[in-house]
């Protein structure tokens, strides 16, 4: 069902344009590394300061409120140019073991923020100028700081769709 | 280059036949890993250089004082490139004669120096200096201008990749 999706995109003109054009994938991919410089770099900034390695002068609220229109920059430049990569080579993405872990992983970052934010930052006030913020909200910024690293790399691994655990070739999803 | 008489071509071919790029070349893992670290390192560095241009532009973390933010993010930004470096040189060793010939890679390298020299001059006296001498255009003007060098560097970086 998901491959026949992938198939029938990948028939889509503007699917054909965006794969034929001469230009398009070096600026898609320029862009996607330029957004992922301003998301990843300033939402790593914003760990340093919860797991307590940096910017500790700084409170975590000013931290957080400051920085989020630039992380929101760097996220919209990087998914639309994501999606589109995607969007212009859907079977060259869909038997790749690192696209879909990659997919997987940016999940799991989203379930952190969520937890994160409806639990943990609930009582920032009381820990806000802290130094070192309690256990919970260090544990949220060292799980993010992995998580994101493990993104940037897992998605530069999306080049090498030839370097995975034999199972997954074994999987016969080139086709 | 050629112009001149000097030329680094012999240096570069000197890189790509060393026994270490062959060793690259040949084990499967060795390149990929580099340029994971690399990716990660520069992730680092993007965020520990924004933090402080975002403050001189003055739409970042405003209520800290400026030398106090970029005293916390220098340590980040220099070991930052301390890794870049050094996971950039195998990368370079093992394509040199890729690099050598692409002129995104002289155009990297280019800004990469201005920026390395416009970081630890301009901008490191820029950001100790009191704020309230500096008045409201030069933070800005230097925000922007270190904005823009690494984004050059990013953009040519990229492209070597693709064009060859």
């Amino acid at each position: 069902m998901l491959r026949a999706l992938f198939e029938t995109v990948e028939a889509f003109p503007s699917s054909v344009a965006i794969r034929e054009s001469l230009n398009g994938y070096p600026i898609l991919l320029t862009s996607h590394v330029i957004g992922m410089c301003v998301f990843a770099g300033l939402v790593m900034m914003m760990d340093f300061r919860l797991a307590g390695f940096g910017n500790r002068s700084t409170s975590i609220t000013d931290v957080q409120s400051r920085l989020f229109p630039w992380q929101m920059v760097g996220l919209v430049i990087s998914a639309i140019s994501g999606l589109l990569l995607v969007y212009g080579q859907p079977m060259r993405f869909f038997p790749n073991f690192y696209f879909w872990t990659k997919n997987l992983l940016i999940l799991l970052a989203g379930i952190n923020i969520w937890y994160f934010h409806t639990k943990t930052y609930q009582t920032v006030e009381e820990w806000n100028t802290d130094p070192t913020p309690p256990f919970a909200a260090r544990l949220a910024g060292i799980v993010s700081i992995v998580l994101w690293a493990s993104i940037v790399m897992v998605g530069r691994m999306i080049a090498y769709p030839g370097l995975v655990p034999q199972w997954w070739l074994d999987l016969g999803l080139e086709g | 280059m050629e112009e001149t008489g000097f030329s680094l071509l012999p240096f570069f071919v000197w890189m790509q036949e060393s026994s270490f790029s062959q060793f690259m070349l040949d084990t499967t893992w060795s390149q990929p890993i580099v340029q994971l670290m690399h990716l990660v390192a520069l992730s680092v560095f993007a965020g520990s250089v924004l933090i402080v241009d975002l403050r001189l532009l003055g739409v970042g973390v405003v209520k800290t004082p400026l030398a106090k933010v970029a005293d916390e993010a220098t340590p980040w930004m220099v070991w930052a490139l301390v890794a870049l470096l050094i996971t950039g040189t195998p990368s370079l060793m093992s394509l040199a004669m890729k690099q050598y010939f692409s002129p995104f890679f002289w155009w990297k390298m280019q800004l990469l120096v201005l920026g390395l020299i416009f970081t630890f001059t301009i901008r490191r006296r820029l950001t100790q200096t009191d704020e309230s001498k500096l008045g409201p255009v030069w933070p800005k003007v230097a925000g922007m201008f270190s904005i823009s060098l690494w984004c050059g560097v990013a953009i040519g970086a990229r492209l070597i990749g693709l064009f060859s």
